[in-house]
C-alpha cells in the first residue's frame, strides 16, 4: 500500500467530512457561522479535497495499474459483523471522486452568491457538505458498509434540500415523496449488502468490484438476486422507471442543489454503482437484461416527457433522465468506458445548463418586457405531437408524466394507508373492548 | 473500588433521597433541581460500574436458595446489566430536566424517582421472585400516574394479566414437578413478557397509553424495557429453540407493524406509541435470535433506541407544552424559532432508525446481520421496519417543524427552549453522535455480554 495515496485519499474524504462536522456543530449549538466565514471555508475545504483527489488520481496512475484496497482500521468492532473503514481506489473511483469534488466546489462557489442572505444559507451548506461526503464514500467505498453509509448520506441530504424552503407546504410534501422512494432504495441496498455478506461470506467490494466475483463463491442465481436488488436501489436513486415520478417533485429545492443532485451527481450515483458492479452484472445475464430494458424504457419515456414540460427545471431534469437511461443501457450492453465518459461529460454539461437556467430565464423575461413580444406557447415539436389521435395520447401521457404518480398512489400508497388505518381502528376498538369487559366483570362481581 | 456494594447502594439511595424530600414542603422547582442533581450524581456513579472491571462482575447479595429461577444472586452486577444502570439514570435525568413546569408537582417528581429506583433495582437482580415483586410495585406506580379511568382500566387489564401470568409461571417453575410443568411455566413467562413489551397480538395498550395518557410516565415506564430484561434473565437461558423462534418471529412482525402504523397516524403521541412498539420489538427480536451477533445488536439497539426514543418523545412533550396537542395532518412550522429542538428531534429520530453517524447504526447493522443469519427470509423484516421508521420520523419532523404556521405567535411570546432543556437535549444529541462516531467500547461490551448470556443457555 502506498503511503502518499493513503494520506491523499484520507485528506480527500476527510475535508468535506470536516466541513460537515464544523458547520453541523455550529448549527446544532445555534451559533451558525457568518456567511463571510461559511462560504470561504466551504470553498477552501472543497478545494483541498479536490486537489488531494486529483493528486491521488495522478499518483495512482503513475504507480499502480489495478485496484487497491486502502484500509484505515476497524470502526465499530473487531468481532464478526464489524465495520472496517476501507476505500477501494482505481482509476474509475478516483476519477469519479475527483469529478464530484470539482462539481461540488463549483456549486459551492455559485451557491455562496445565489443564496446570499437566504435564511437557510448555513443549513444549505451543512447539507451540501453532507452530500459531498456521501458521494465520496459511494465513489471510494471498499466494503458494503461504507457504501451504505454514503448512500444514506446522499439520500437524506437530498430530501432535506428538496424541503429547503420549508415554509412552502408543497416543498415539504414533495420532499416526503422523494424520501419515500429513497427509503426503498436504502432498503434494497441494505438487503443486497446483507445478502452479499451471507452468501459470499465477505463484504469487501474488492472481491466484487475488483473483478473477482467468480472467486467469492457466488452462484449465478445468487449473483442475479444481489444484482437485482442493486438495480432496484439504483432505479430508485436514479429515477429510472417505474420510480421516475419523484424527479420533477425534487425540483422544489434551490437551483444549485437541483443542479448538483439531479443534474450532475446524485442522479448519476446509481449509474456509477452499476459501473462498479459490472463484474457482478456479468455473472448475472438476467439482471443485465433487466437493467438494459429499464434504461431503454426510461430514456424513451424521459425523452418524450422532457419535450412537454412547462418549466425549465422539470424539462432539464427529464433531459438528464434521458441520458441516465442511455448510460444504464450502455452499461447493460457492456460499453463500460463509453458509459463512464458519457456520465462524466453529461454531469458537467447538465450542471452548466442548470446553473445558467435562472440567468437565461431572467434575460428572456427582460427581453420580452423590452420588446413586448411573447413567444408562441406551442413548441413546434409539441405541435407535431398534438396532431393526430395516437400522437395526442402520447402527448397526454407525456404531459401527465406517464401517470406514474397516479399508478403509485392507486397501487401502493392507498392500499397501504387504508390497511394501516383499518389496523389502527382495530387496535383502538380492542382496547375499548378490553376496558368494557373489565368494567362489566367488576359490576358482575359487585352485584 | 474493590466492592461494588457501596456503588450500588449509592445508586439506590439517590432516588430514595428525592422520594424522601418530596414529602417535605419544598418548592417544586427546588425539588426538581434536587432531582436533577441526584440524577446527574446517579449517572456518574452508574458510569463507574461498567468502566471498572472489578465492579462490572460482582455478586453482592446471594441467597441460600439457589434453586430460584434466574439464579441465587439477589443483587449482582454483570457485563450485561452494568451498561443498563447509566441508561436508567440517563432516562431519569432526561425526564426531570425536560418536563414542562405546567405538569410538574411533588407527586410527579416522587413517581419519577420511584420508577427509576424500581428500574435500577430490577437491573441489579436476576432473581425471579424479586423481579416479580418489583414488577408489581412498578405497575402500581405506573397505573397511579394515569389519569383517565377508561385508559387505566385497559392498561391495568393488560399489565395485570402480564403480572398474574408471570407470577403463575414463576410459581410453576419453582415447584417440584415434571418437565411438562416447566414448559408450561416458560410459556406463561413468555406471554407475560410479550404483553409487557407490547408485542403483537398483545400490543393494543401501548399506543393507547401514549395517545391518551400522560406521556411523561409512559416514557419513563416503557423506555427502560424491563420486559426485555426479564426476557434475557429468565427466558433466554432456559427457553427451547422453538419458543425463542416464536418470540423472535412475533417480534419481527411487530417491528414492521408498529413502524407501518406510525406512518399513518394523525396524532403525534399515537405515532410515538407505535414507534416505541416497533423499536421495542426490534430489541426483543435480537434477544431471541440465539445468535451472538443478533443478541449484541439487540442489546445495542436497546440502549440506542431507548435513549433516542425517550429524547424524541420528550421533544413532542416540549412542543405540546407550547402548542397544545399535535396533529400530524398539518404543518405546524416553527423551525426558525426552535432550530435546536428541530435538529435534536431529527438527530434523535435518525438514531432510532439506525442512521450512520449515530449510535443506532452499528446496532441496526448487527441486528440485521444476525437476524438474517437465523431467519434468512423474515430477518429482512428489520430492514423494512427500519425503512418505515425512517419515513415515519421524517413525516413527523416535516409536520412538526416545517410549513407555515396557521397562527403566527406574537414575537414577544417565548417559544424557544429554556436553558435546562437546551442543555439536556444537547447532551443527549452529543451522546448519540459521540457513541456513534466511536462505538467500539460499547459494541465490544455488548458482544461480551451477549456471549455471556448465550453461554448460560442450557439448551442448544
Amino acid at each position: 500500500m502506498s503511503v502518499p495515496l493513503t494520506v491523499l485519499v484520507m485528506i480527500g474524504v476527510g475535508s468535506p467530512a470536516l466541513l460537515f462536522l464544523l458547520l453541523g456543530a455550529a448549527s446544532l449549538l445555534n451559533r451558525p457561522l457568518p456567511e463571510r466565514v461559511t462560504g470561504p471555508l466551504a470553498a477552501s475545504l472543497l478545494t483541498v479535497a479536490c486537489a488531494a483527489l486529483v493528486a491521488a488520481f495522478v499518483v495512482h496512475g503513475m504507480t499502480q495499474s489495478g485496484a487497491e484496497l486502502l484500509s484505515y482500521g476497524t470502526w465499530s468492532t473487531a468481532h464478526e459483523g464489524g465495520i472496517a473503514i476501507e476505500f477501494l481506489v482505481d482509476r474509475m473511483s478516483l476519477a469519479f471522486a475527483a469529478l464530484s469534488t470539482v462539481i461540488a466546489g463549483v456549486v459551492s462557489a455559485f451557491s455562496n452568491r445565489y443564496l446570499h442572505r437566504e435564511p437557510g444559507y448555513n443549513r444549505y451548506f451543512v447539507l451540501l457538505a453532507m452530500f459531498v461526503t456521501g458521494m465520496l464514500l459511494v465513489a471510494l467505498a471498499g466494503n458494503v458498509a461504507v457504501l451504505f453509509i454514503g448512500w444514506e448520506f446522499v439520500g437524506l441530504s437530498s430530501a432535506l434540500l428538496v424541503a429547503f424552503f420549508h415554509e412552502r407546504p408543497a416543498a415539504v410534501s414533495n420532499a416526503f415523496r422523494v424520501l419515500s422512494v429513497y427509503r426503498i432504495s436504502d432498503a434494497a441496498m441494505l438487503s443486497a449488502a446483507v445478502l452479499l455478506r451471507h452468501l459470499a461470506g465477505t463484504d469487501s467490494l474488492m472481491l466484487l468490484f475488483g473483478g473477482q466475483a467468480g472467486v467469492v463463491g457466488l452462484t449465478a442465481s445468487n449473483a442475479t438476486l444481489i444484482a437485482i436488488l442493486l438495480i432496484v436501489a439504483v432505479a430508485c436513486k436514479s429515477a429510472l422507471l417505474p420510480f421516475s415520478s419523484w424527479l420533477p417533485r425534487a425540483m422544489e429545492g434551490p437551483t444549485p442543489s437541483s443542479a448538483v443532485y439531479y443534474g450532475s451527481l446524485s442522479i448519476h450515483a446509481g449509474c456509477f454503482l452499476l459501473l462498479r458492479a459490472a463484474p457482478l452484472l456479468e455473472q448475472a445475464p438476467a439482471a443485465r437484461v433487466v437493467a438494459g430494458v429499464l434504461g431503454a424504457l426510461t430514456a424513451l419515456f424521459a425523452g418524450i416527457t422532457t419535450r412537454v414540460q412547462s418549466d425549465v427545471k422539470s424539462s432539464l431534469a427529464y433531459a438528464s433522465l434521458t441520458q441516465v437511461g442511455i448510460i444504464v443501457f450502455e452499461i447493460a450492453i457492456g460499453w463500460y468506458t463509453i458509459a463512464f465518459l458519457h456520465l462524466a461529460g453529461h454531469a458537467c454539461f447538465r450542471l452548466l445548463q442548470f446553473l445558467s437556467a435562472p440567468n437565461i430565464l431572467h434575460d428572456l423575461h427582460g427581453l420580452k418586457d423590452a420588446t413586448g413580444d411573447h413567444a408562441s406557447l406551442v413548441d413546434p415539436e409539441l405541435a407535431v405531437l398534438r396532431a393526430g389521435r395516437p400522437r395526442r395520447r402520447i402527448f397526454l401521457i407525456a404531459l401527465e408524466r406517464g401517470f406514474l404518480d397516479t399508478f403509485l398512489d392507486r397501487l401502493v400508497v392507498e392500499p397501504f394507508t387504508g390497511m394501516a388505518r383499518f389496523l389502527t381502528r382495530l387496535d383502538t376498538w380492542l382496547c375499548e373492548v378490553v376496558s368494557a369487559q373489565r368494567t362489566a366483570f367488576r359490576r358482575r362481581g359487585s352485584e | 473500588m474493590k466492592s461494588a456494594a457501596p456503588w450500588c447502594a449509592g445508586l439506590v439511595t439517590l432516588p430514595m433521597l428525592v422520594i424522601g424530600s418530596s414529602y417535605f414542603h419544598v418548592d417544586v422547582e427546588r425539588l426538581r433541581r434536587l432531582a436533577v442533581m441526584a440524577a446527574i450524581a446517579m449517572l456518574l456513579a452508574a458510569l463507574v460500574i461498567p468502566l471498572s472491571p472489578s465492579l462490572r462482575n460482582a455478586a453482592i447479595l446471594t441467597s441460600t436458595q439457589s434453586w430460584l429461577p434466574g439464579g441465587g444472586d439477589i443483587v449482582r452486577t454483570d457485563t450485561f446489566s452494568s451498561a443498563l444502570l447509566p441508561f436508567a439514570a440517563g432516562l431519569w435525568l432526561l425526564t426531570v430536566a425536560v418536563t414542562p413546569r405546567a405538569t410538574l408537582d411533588r407527586g410527579w417528581v416522587r413517581r419519577t424517582a420511584l420508577v427509576t429506583l424500581l428500574t435500577v433495582a430490577s437491573f441489579l437482580t436476576e432473581n425471579a421472585l424479586v423481579l416479580l415483586v418489583l414488577s408489581i410495585v412498578s405497575m402500581w406506580t405506573f397505573l397511579s400516574a394515569l389519569v383517565e379511568h377508561h385508559q387505566r382500566r385497559a392498561v391495568a387489564t393488560y399489565l395485570g394479566l402480564s403480572t398474574v401470568l408471570f407470577a403463575v409461571g414463576v410459581a410453576l417453575l419453582v415447584s417440584p414437578g415434571t418437565e411438562r410443568f416447566e414448559t408450561a411455566a416458560m410459556w406463561l413467562i413468555v406471554i407475560a413478557a410479550l404483553i409487557r413489551k407490547g408485542i403483537f397480538p398483545f400490543h393494543a395498550w401501548v399506543p393507547e397509553v401514549f395517545d391518551h395518557g400522560r406521556l411523561g410516565p409512559a416514557i419513563l415506564f416503557n423506555a427502560p424495557q424491563v420486559g426485555a430484561y426479564m426476557t434475557v434473565v429468565l427466558i433466554v437461558p432456559r427457553a427451547s429453540p422453538e419458543m425463542l423462534r416464536v418470540i423472535a418471529l412475533l417480534a419481527l412482525g411487530t417491528a414492521v407493524y408498529g413502524a407501518a402504523l406510525a406512518l399513518v397516524q394523525k396524532s403525534a403521541r399515537r405515532a410515538c406509541g407505535y414507534l416505541f412498539m416497533s423499536q421495542s420489538a426490534l430489541v426483543m427480536a435480537g434477544l431471541d435470535c440465539t445468535s451472538v451477533t443478533a443478541l449484541a445488536g439487540g442489546l445495542l439497539v436497546w440502549l440506542s433506541a431507548g435513549l433516542a426514543f425517550a429524547g424524541l418523545a420528550r421533544c413532542v412533550l416540549v412542543l405540546e407544552a407550547r402548542r397544545g396537542r399535535l396533529d400530524l395532518t398539518t404543518h405546524h412550522g416553527g423551525y426558525e424559532r426552535m432550530p435546536l429542538l428541530a435538529i435534536s428531534f431529527l438527530i434523535m429520530g435518525l438514531a432510532c432508525t439506525g442512521f450512520p453517524g449515530t449510535v443506532g447504526f452499528v446496532g441496526q447493522e448487527l441486528l440485521v446481520d444476525g437476524a438474517v443469519e437465523v431467519f434468512p427470509v423474515m430477518g429482512y423484516a428489520v430492514v423494512i421496519a427500519s425503512a418505515l421508521t425512517g419515513l415515519a420520523i421524517l413525516r413527523m419532523y416535516f409536520s412538526l417543524f416545517c410549513g407555515r404556521p396557521d397562527v403566527r405567535a406574537h414575537p414577544s411570546l417565548q417559544l424557544g427552549l429554556r436553558p435546562r432543556e437546551t442543555r439536556t437535549f444537547l447532551a443527549l444529541v452529543a451522546a448519540l453522535i459521540c457513541l456513534g462516531l466511536a462505538p467500539r467500547p460499547l459494541v465490544d461490551s455488548r458482544f461480551e455480554a451477549s456471549s455471556e448470556i448465550l453461554s448460560r443457555r442450557t439448551l442448544p
